[in-house]
Order: C-alpha cells, then structure tokens, then sequence
C-alpha cells in the first residue's frame, strides 16, 4: 500500500533545508509509520533532490513523523532555478513511499501495534 | 477604549488578515466586520519579499512598503472605529513609507485620531558589515561578496509591538517582524503575560504560528482528492485564534469555506519547523513536543501544551544578494514523439548557448511533464505532452535576455514547438546570518495619524 492511503503531509521550506511532516488518519496506524517510514527509506526515495541529511523527529502525542532534509531545495528558495522551489511537491512525493500492507482486520493490527 | 486598568480578560481573540504581500484580501472586511476579534495580524513577508522591498525602495526612496495599504483601509474603517486593533509587518523595508499610507488612507475614509505605532530596528545592513558575518549557507562572510549584499534584515520579536500597545497604538507595523510574534505582542499585551514567562510566550507562539500562514490552518495546500478535500476551497476562512492561558481554540467564520479539523491542525502544526522541541523565533526557544489536538466538531479544534525557554541569544538576519538576473524559457511539444523532440531542442539550446559559458553561473533543462520537479520517475506509459523548460542565471543582462530569447527561436527547431513563454527577472538570494541580539536596539514611535 502507498503511504498516502492513510497518511496526510505538508512540506516547508527554510532557506535550502525542507520539511515535511507526515500524519496518519487513524493513530492505529502510528507504529506502522514509525517503523517503516524511517529517515533512510525517504532519503533513498528522493535521492538526488537531498544533497544532505534527512532526520526524523517523532511526534507521538499527534501521532505524526517530522523530517528535515538538508540542502534538500537546490540552493534555497532564492537561489534555486528548480521549477518548484519550494518543494511544495515534496509532500506529495514521500506519499508515493510503498508500505507493507496492514493486518487485514482492526483486531489483528491491534495486536501488531501492541 | 483607551488602556485603563481594567484586570486582563480570560479570552482573547485574534485573526488572521495575511499571510504574505500578495495574498487575498477579500476576507479582510467580513473577518472586520464579525465583531469576533478585537486584534488582525497580517503577515505581509516571505524570506525573499524582504530583499524585493529593499530594491524597490533604492530605485524610489518613497517605495519599499506593502502595497496593499491604500486598498485595506476602507475595508478597515468600521473596524477601526470601534476600537479594533491591527498588527502587521507592512512596513517590509520603510515602515515610514508604510505609516504615510496608513495616514493618508484613513484620512481618506475620513477616520481622524488613529495612533500608529512604528517599529524601527531590523534594518542591519550596516551592523553585519561591521562583524563581516558569517553566511553559513554559502560559506563566505558579508564582506567578502561586497556591495552585492543589498539588504540585512534582523527578524524582531514582540518586545516592540508591545511597547507601542502600551502607548494606546492602535495600528503597529514595522519591518522584519517575526511572523508568530505578530500574535505574540497582542496576547502577552492583553492577557498581561511577561515576556519572559517562556512557557507563555512558547503558547503564544503556538498561537501565532498557526495564524500567521492564514489558510494554510484551514483547508489551503491541503486537498488531496478523494483522501483529503474540504467544502468551498474557492473562498476559504481566515483562522481565528480564541486565546485562553494553556490552550487556544482555533477556528474559522461560519459561512467561509474550507475546514478546522484535527488533520488541517495538524498538517500546520510543524510547517516550517525543525526540532519541535526548539522552535527558535526571536521571543522563545518554544517546545511543540507535547500538544494535544482535540477536536470540538464544528470547525473548532482546541490545542495545548506548548512550552517554552529562554529566548536565542542571536538574532537570525536574512541578507539579501545580487546574484545578475534569472532567466526562464518554455516550449511545449505534444503528440507522437513529443519527449523525443523536446531532448532534440535541449540540444539545440544548449549548443546555441555554449559560446557563453563562462557568463553562464548556473543552468539547467527540464522537461514538465516528465522530470522538471521531482526528477526522472515516470514509470510506464509516455507524456501526451511535455513542456522544455530552460533556467539560468548570469550577472550578465545581455546573456540572460539572449539566453529567454533561444527557446523563442526554437519554433524553428523540432517540429511542433509552440506556446513559447519567456522571462528575465533580477535574480536575489536571501541567505541567513545571525548577530547577539544586544547589538539589534529597536525604537518605537507612536503618533496620531
């Protein structure tokens, strides 16, 4: 399954480091995020676009994942001829990020998290 | 409605009038005219909108301000009249310039005795000249890239606003005020809260972060069809912030479109932050780590558990460098063969533009539809269509106009080209720089419009 089938997302920008928070609909999911989505998986996943770091920040209380992506917009907003020089896109691109499919019923994927 | 000593109310409650210098302002008068809010926060600058105004105003020394005052007014007038309050960063680069609109507006629409409150201080083009700061980003210091450093603009925090509230100001603008400390000054003002009671400053912060993006908080960059899509996007609500100690509820006018959930809370929550335990803005090192997001139903979510410490002792500075001109060039190419013949024009410019390399800082080939954004991905199937893209950047006009010039010339190239666009733009990066905050002294001064 994509990532967008149970996860919203928004992507900022700050100079040349973008970050892009992820937000599971259902916090039975959280778990599921935390441990496939880790900061390896979205940098593998953008490649060339991150010349820097990724690192992941957790947000249990709001069960959602925070990542900053280092030298990650081409020189920054100002700097950039990138076509999107935000990396507005950005939150669209780590939504196409394939996980493992859930449990198939509520119950089991209760088991799973627990 | 002067300051007396009334005790602070338990509630405030403050919208939002802008997020940036060119956003709608068709909100403004309903939000204005609801009787909800007693304060309008507008956030009129973007990390590049400051270096804009400063070119703006070195070509016209009268320029460099918002130039959206002339036209908020009139939608402010009753607003005002009752005693309503505005915050903004409108004076970009002259907040003198701005205040000048602001009294030549209101005594348009015939509304005498306004105080205005200006906020001077960010302007530290020549303190960071003077320490040859550090620009981390490129790896260089002020003075080494000379008199292409156009601008330095330190971001300032609530401290000022609040002085100018305390002289009865009912309209505070200045320049590089921190977007969240817009918010910031009313709340500590009005609900009697210390600058330097971090925890409550980090919640104030909270607030104003969410109401600072505008309708980022309600339903703007947010649809995802069929996952994620919210009523009337057309005319979505400016946020409200209901401020209570500990918790805000933030929400929006009825009859506005879009939503105020948990996810449209959330999706906003951490924009633009890194560690959310150290959210740094001028005014605190504010902690995000321990929210809590209730929602009321209703377009109504409650939010708490904010936290703060101690204010950074450096002000982040955002300098602003001449970097010569931008150019762009585009040229669509669809049906059979579009993608082929698109890479045959690439190598057309290319070839055309080799001559000038050496003017030539930075260049690059896209083609929208297949690469231009998030590199090469797509996966089976071929584009109906695609669109070349050309960009660069010179120092030299010449190279740059030329440069624009090429892709229109490619209606001659591969078969097909059409729709050609171009444009050459002054190219400006902005790039951080930090300074002690002790050597930033900020002046306020308050007058009757």
């Amino acid at each position: 399954m994509k990532l967008r089938e149970i996860a919203a997302s928004r992507s900022g920008d700050k100079g040349d480091v973008s970050n892009i928070c992820v937000f599971v609909y259902d916090e039975a999911d959280y778990p599921l995020l935390v441990q496939h989505l880790t900061a390896d998986r979205v940098r593998d996943h953008f490649g060339a676009l991150v010349e820097g770091s990724v690192v992941r920040y957790e947000l249990p209380r709001v069960h959602g994942l925070n990542f900053v992506l280092d030298r990650a917009l081409g020189g920054g907003v100002s700097m950039t001829l990138r076509a999107d020089p935000h990396g507005k896109a950005f939150q669209s691109l780590v939504l196409d990020i394939d996980l493992p499919d859930r449990a198939p019923t509520g119950a089991a994927a209760g088991e799973e998290t627990a | 409605m002067a300051a007396d000593a009334r005790r602070p109310p338990a509630l405030l409650s403050l919208g939002a009038g802008s997020a940036y210098a060119d956003d709608r302002l068709d909100s403004v008068a309903a939000m204005a005219a609801s009787g909800r809010v007693s304060y309008l926060g507008f956030d009129c600058l973007a990390e590049r909108t400051m270096a804009l105004a400063q070119v703006r105003r070195r070509q016209d020394p009268a320029s460099g301000q918002d130039r959206r005052i002339a036209a908020l007014v009139p939608l402010l007038r009753d607003y005002l009249a009752a005693g309503g309050k505005v915050v903004g960063n409108f004076g970009a680069a002259n907040p003198d310039a701005a205040r000048d609109d602001f009294s030549r507006a209101l005594k348009e629409v015939e509304l005498p005795g306004v105080r205005i409150g200006v906020i001077h201080g960010d302007d530290v083009r020549d303190l960071v000249h003077e320490l040859d700061a550090d620009l981390p980003e490129l790896g260089t210091t002020v003075r080494a890239l000379g008199d292409r450093v156009v601008s330095a603009n330190a971001y300032l925090g609530a401290g000022g606003i609040v002085d100018c509230l305390r002289e009865d100001a009912q309209i505070v603008l200045g320049g590089r005020l921190a977007d969240p400390s817009l918010f910031v000054g009313p709340i500590c003002h009005e609900l009697g809260w210390d600058l330097d009671d971090w925890d409550r400053v980090g919640h104030a912060t909270l607030v104003g972060h969410l109401l600072e993006c505008g309708v980022h908080s309600t339903g703007g960059n947010y649809e995802d069809p069929p996952y994620r899509v919210v009523p009337d996007p057309h005319h979505l609500g400016f946020p409200i912030g209901e401020v209570s100690d500990g918790s805000v509820v933030v929400t929006k006018l009825p009859g506005t479109g879009g939503a105020v959930d948990a996810m449209t809370m959330k999706t906003q929550l951490y924009y633009e932050i890194h560690d959310p335990a150290a959210y740094l803005t001028p005014d605190v090192t504010a902690d995000f780590t321990g929210l809590d997001v209730d929602d009321l139903g209703g377009d109504r979510v409650r939010i708490s558990g904010a936290r703060g410490t101690a204010w950074p002792e450096t002000l982040k500075v955002l300098v602003g460098i001449d970097q010569g001109w931008r150019a762009t060039g585009e040229m669509s190419y669809a049906g059979p063969g579009c993608v082929e013949r698109a890479r045959r024009a690439e190598e057309v410019v290319r070839a055309r533009l080799a001559p000038y390399a050496s003017q030539i800082d930075e260049m690059r080939v896209d083609l929208v539809g297949m690469d231009s954004i998030l590199g090469d991905r797509l996966r089976g199937g071929y584009p109906a269509e695609v669109r070349l893209r050309l960009a660069l950047r010179s120092t030299s006009y010449d190279v740059a106009r030329t440069a624009a010039h090429e892709t229109e010339l490619l209606y001659f190239g591969p078969a097909g080209g059409g729709g050609n666009t171009s444009s050459v733009v002054p190219a400006l990066g902005v790039t951080p720089a930090y300074v002690p905050r002790d050597l930033v002294p900020v002046r306020t001064e308050v007058g009757v419009a």
